[in-house]
């Protein structure tokens, strides 16, 4: 067993600051912890400190360039918090790495959220919309996830499209597997475009550069043009080893988030139709609500029971 | 040199790019002393680069796959999944043989790119960490019908006290697999260790060496706090983008009349522009004909010329 202490050890100094800082200052005393004989102790030895410092501060940088991909306005916002970088930095640690490749982006994402209490926001609005916005990315990311292990442990995905008769309105409906829907302050692409102009570049590096200014995200944050945002994901390319998980976006009223609330699989559209139109909804908002339920449908956002 | 080493092409003075990145392969491979193979780390899936691939070879070019999602050491086997994907990834394109550095590329559960790491996590020098690289490289010479060449990694640090040359030695004559050298690599070996490569030369089986990489790459000040000895050297960081540094040419000035079967020389120059990828490529095959040993090597730089 002690080769595989031997790599625990290595795995850890790379992604654990403080075993890493221990090793550095006696590395002896931090080894003590792995079933390692003097050998294999010995083997450490030859490791520079400054060597490894550089090495992992490297690598940490090259994983957040690539969470970064995932959560691009959630890492352009933090920028431009007091002591963002530093939080998103101290979660590439052994927590995060040791997770499931798979599933290590959901966890990040989660992480930074528990981290949000600890930040200085302007104002609890402001903390809220950040929230909102970290809540999207991070759905997009668990689902990809969710679907890719799915792929991967049971093969090719037979997802029936959704053919609807003349009845289909009179069906309960329920959102589709692999489907996320919040709120957030704004179109998430105007959000990216607002958050990450450089996005072309590698957005990380340029917002260790020139991190956000903390102006800047409240100016942005102030338009409050709120939107429900629903995304599912999708196998664009299939793959036994590395399938490649895309997400089919669509952006809906405001207005629309308290039909959603309903859309668990025990109403139908007829339903909720009915329920706005005994509350005096006019026939024209109906119809358009009626044709937004269509399309969900028809693109697979939404499912019937 | 083993029989199957032998017969493979010599395929000379290359170059090492993304496909679907600056500088353009195909352009690169039309102009005027341009390289005469190309080589690219791509995507396991071979449906995913086929159109890419199809556009250098119609150029002229044969191309060279060069993984990095394979673990050629430590406890962790390959999935046979991601083999079988490989071994029909090199057969689609025609890669006379595939090389890829000795290193972590994936960690416990999961295969996938070494960039789910940051970058390779490096090989362990010792006795134990050399029985399961052989165990590993064995493990995809059964699945794969080209020649492996295994490619000492880039290190920063060193784990282990069995040298360089004598670990990839054995586990090359155990395998009986080719080998790869990467010029940069071997500088960041001796930084890292203090230990000069060339010294130890003969414990290579320097006939089975058929591929040379050469890449840019920058140089950090070592810091003497923490390091035993007071060592403070520089620290090698392989860097394609950046230029080639003066110890590196000095390593394939070094090497070259010591390998006598080389097959290629591979400039990796992803992110170099084209014309600065021209300018080394002349100033490499000046190198390639006044220092190399490996006749049939000098003799395509006549055609390439």
């Amino acid at each position: 067993m002690s080769f595989q202490e031997q790599e625990r050890a290595l795995f850890d100094l790379l992604f654990d600051s403080i075993v890493r800082e221990n090793f550095c200052k006696d590395s002896t005393a931090a080894l003590h912890q792995y079933e390692l004989n003097e050998d294999e102790q010995n083997d450490f030895n030859t490791i520079r400190p400054d060597a490894l410092e550089l090495d992992a501060k490297i690598r940490a940088d090259l994983l957040l360039s690539h969470f970064c991909r995932s959560f691009p306005v959630s890492f352009s916002v933090l920028s431009s918090v007091d002591g963002g970088l530093d939080v998103l930095k101290s979660l590439v640690d052994v927590l995060t790495m040791r997770t499931a490749s798979i599933e290590r982006a959901t966890l990040f994402g989660r992480r930074i959220g528990e981290s949000l209490n600890g930040l200085s926001f302007n104002s609890a609005d402001e903390q809220t919309k950040v929230s909102a916005i970290l809540e999207v990315e991070l759905g997009m990311v668990w689902t990809s996830a969710t679907l890719k292990r799915e792929v991967l442990d049971n093969g090719q995905l037979h997802i029936k499209s959704t053919q609807l008769d003349q009845s289909w309105s009179s069906k309960n409906i329920k959102l589709a597997p692999y489907v996320c829907a919040a709120m957030i302050p704004e179109s998430y692409e105007k959000l990216k475009q607002s958050f990450c102009p450089d996005a072309e570049c590698d957005l990380w590096r340029s917002l260790n550069k020139k991190p956000l200014a903390a102006s800047r995200r409240k100016k942005i944050l102030e338009k409050d043009d709120p939107r429900l945002f629903i995304a599912r994901a999708h196998v664009s390319h299939m793959s036994q080893c590395e399938p490649t998980i895309d997400q089919k976006t669509a952006e809906l009223s405001e207005g629309f988030a308290s039909l959603f609330q309903h859309v668990n699989g025990t109403v139908s559209v007829d339903y909720i139709l009915e329920q706005l139109k005994q509350i005096g909804a006019q026939d024209q908002m109906l119809q358009s609500i009626k044709a937004t339920f269509k399309q969900l449908l028809e693109s697979d956002m939404l499912e019937q029971v | 040199m083993s029989n199957h080493l032998e017969k493979l092409p010599t395929l000379g003075v290359g170059a090492s790019l993304s496909l679907s990145s600056e500088p353009d392969p195909v352009s690169l491979v039309r102009a005027k002393g341009g390289p005469s193979f190309v080589e690219y780390s791509g995507l396991v899936d071979v449906d995913e680069v086929i159109d890419e691939v199809e556009k250098i070879r119609a150029a002229g070019a044969p191309v060279l796959f060069h993984p990095s999602y394979i673990n050629f050491c430590g406890s962790y086997p390959n999935s046979n999944a991601w083999l079988e994907a490989t071994s029909k990834h090199i057969e689609s394109v025609g890669s006379s043989w595939f090389a890829q550095d000795v290193a972590y590329c994936f960690w416990e559960e999961g295969p996938g790119y070494s960039t789910q790491l940051g970058y390779f996590i490096p090989v362990i020098f010792n006795q134990h960490s050399l029985e399961l690289a052989v165990e590993r490289v064995k493990e995809v010479q059964a699945k794969v019908a080209v020649p492996v060449a295994i490619e000492p990694p880039p290190v920063a640090f060193i784990i282990g006290s069995m040298p360089l040359f004598s670990f990839f030695g054995s586990l090359a004559n155990q395998t009986d697999c080719a080998i790869l050298l990467d010029m940069g690599h071997l500088v960041s070996y001796e930084m890292a260790s203090g230990r000069s490569v060339l010294e130890a030369i003969d414990d290579l089986p320097v006939e089975r060496v058929i591929e040379v990489h050469i890449a840019g790459g920058r140089l950090k000040e070592g810091h003497k706090e923490g390091n035993k000895d007071g060592e403070a050297g520089p620290i090698y960081v392989d860097a394609h983008e950046c230029e080639i540094v003066e110890q590196t040419w000095q390593m394939l000035e070094a090497m070259l009349p010591r390998l006598p079967n080389v097959k290629a020389v591979c400039y990796e120059c992803e992110g170099v522009n084209e014309s600065g990828v021209l300018a080394t490529l002349k100033r490499i095959r000046k190198v390639v004909r006044e220092k190399s040993n490996c006749e049939a090597l000098v003799m395509t730089l006549d055609k390439e010329e």
